[in-house]
């Protein structure tokens, strides 16, 4: 049985390798396609900008993908709350009970680091729990970052010519990468088997390596990524968490007893110093925060890219697990942190009590 | 930071986003299912301590009744008590009133007796007197002294005497 299991593992595997990039270069690559163009910051989805003007701040404004995904995750939060709340009861259907159970693990850890605090963090907690943990779960969904629209090859060229200048280097058009799409309608996606259906700029401008009537070049930007794989999303979330934090020391210690923690006067030159390097620290929660999510994410959907250009379908399995679970640990990482964080907020330096 | 993506607009419209999203499950979710949590503990903690107090006042009224039982019983046992003794003293009374009874009777009986033999003792002296006397006149006949006719009259009469006696 277990020896039955194993062959189809192994054959399973030799499937998926031979149908990848490496089966690619031997002939076959039945079931891959090139690998996905790889950018940190968020593409929009409206090629367009949404409004034509000079200010310069409200031309930058666009519908980026990690915008689009997060408004996803939180409709299908408020959707799912609205069915719990509306059939809310002591006595809990599956849905409330599994969500019941969510609370009650945030509630117990709450009451055991906050204590009386726990009611007033938990909505924020909780918030920031659910919104990291349905992004990152729907961020592996099929389709997010496969369909999209395609960016002319004008524009990529224009955009790695302005990340060069960046760089203060000059562009090679021959390592400035198009993918080839089968049709020249607006949405598209790669098919299986399409390894080797990119050329570079420098064959673009030739017009060499596609088909000009059926086949179109360009960059696939999809319609959907994954929200904590663009960087405003972590550090949104961090800032948000970060002056929430503020705003419940101060509360609760006062002006004097919150702002004396950083700024103190009173306790000679050591504590003055300590207090200082406690603004960093915060400054460096912030970082944190920020860094930690989006690494995660970013670094997981690249591992998702590259083992699905690799071991396509099948080898991709495991990795899709792996992911669920680093999503789940940043949601809990995140929101244990912040109440962490919070209730070392509401809790006088020194002994002093307020 | 371009680079990495960073973008002021992206950046609020996440906050916002964040922020609606906040405040949307407050109201509609946090709210009525920290509700029914709540709700939900209080009745378990309401019906445990219905079930504790139940249990007491379980104990409370089998400890009554085993009172009432051990009451019941020594109030019985007080009574067949009494009633032993009561039933002893009519014994006694009425085995007392028998004895005494009857020793009246006997006594009557044995005051009949003595009466009836008494006067028959007289009759018999009353006889034995006047068979003496005509004994003694025949002995007197005979011309007794003095002296022997007291001795004879004596001698009848202590005879008389045990005959009586005997």
């Amino acid at each position: 049985m277990t020896r039955a299991i194993l062959l189809v593992v192994v054959i399973a595997l030799f499937i998926s390798i031979a149908g990848g990039a490496v089966g690619n270069a031997f002939g076959l690559g039945f079931l891959g396609a090139p690998m996905a163009h790889i950018q940190l910051p968020a593409e929009p989805v409206i090629p367009e900008p949404l409004a034509k003007t000079d200010t310069a701040f409200i031309r930058d404004i666009t519908i980026t993908n990690t915008m689009v995904a997060s408004w996803a995750a939180i409709i299908l939060l408020v959707v799912v709350s609205v069915i719990v709340s509306r059939k809310a009861s002591t006595v809990p259907g599956r849905l409330q009970g599994m969500i019941e159970m969510v609370f009650e693990f945030f509630l117990g850890i709450g009451e055991s680091i906050a204590g009386e605090h726990a009611r007033r963090f938990f909505p924020l907690v909780m918030t920031i729990f659910l919104f990291i943990i349905v992004n990152n779960w729907i961020g592996i969904l099929p389709g997010f970052g496969t369909i999209g629209w395609v960016e002319s090859p004008k524009k990529v060229l224009y955009h790695a010519e302005e990340k060069a200048e960046r760089a203060g280097e000059h562009v090679d058009l021959a390592h400035v990468d198009l993918q080839v799409f089968e049709g020249t309608g607006a949405l598209v996606m790669l098919p299986p088997g399409s390894v080797d259906n990119h050329i570079s700029v420098e064959e673009y401008e030739r017009g060499e390596g596609f088909d000009k009537e059926s086949q179109t070049p360009g960059l696939l930007i999809p319609y959907l990524r994954s929200a904590n794989t663009d960087i405003n999303t972590p550090l949104a979330l961090a800032l948000i968490a970060m002056v929430a934090i503020h705003w419940w020391g101060l509360s609760t210690l006062g002006i004097f007893g919150h702002v004396g923690k950083f700024i103190n006067l009173k306790q000679g030159p050591i504590m003055l110093i300590v207090g200082l390097l406690e603004i960093i620290g915060e400054l460096a929660r912030i970082v944190s925060f920020t860094f930690r999510l989006f690494g995660n994410i970013f670094a997981g959907e690249m591992l998702l890219i590259i083992m699905a250009f690799l071991l396509p379908v099948i080898g991709l399995i495991p990795f899709l697990g792996l992911e669920l679970f680093v999503g789940f640990m940043q949601a809990i990482v995140f929101s244990v942190l912040t109440l962490v964080f919070a209730s070392m907020a509401v809790v006088a330096h020194n002994g002093e009590h307020h | 930071m371009e680079a990495l993506g960073l973008h002021l607009p992206q950046l609020i419209a996440q906050i916002v986003g964040f922020l609606v999203l906040l405040f949307i499950l407050s109201k509609l979710l946090y709210k009525p299912l920290l509700k029914v949590i709540d709700e939900r503990s209080a009745k378990i903690k309401e019906s445990l301590e219905a079930a504790e107090s139940a249990k007491e006042q379980a104990a409370a009224s089998q400890e009554q009744m085993q009172e009432d039982i051990r009451k019941a019983r020594e109030e019985g046992q007080q009574m067949i008590a009494q009633a032993r003794d009561v039933a002893a003293r009519f014994r006694d009374e009425e085995m007392a009133k028998a004895r005494d009874e009857i020793a009246a009777e006997r006594a009557k009986a044995e005051a009949d007796i003595q009466r009836e033999r008494d006067s028959a003792i007289e009759d018999l002296r009353q006889e034995f007197a006047g068979l003496a006397i005509s004994a003694a006149e025949r002995v007197v006949e005979r011309s007794l002294s003095e002296s022997d006719h007291r001795d004879i009259i004596d001698r009848v009469l202590e005879e008389s005497g045990t005959i009586g006696k005997g």
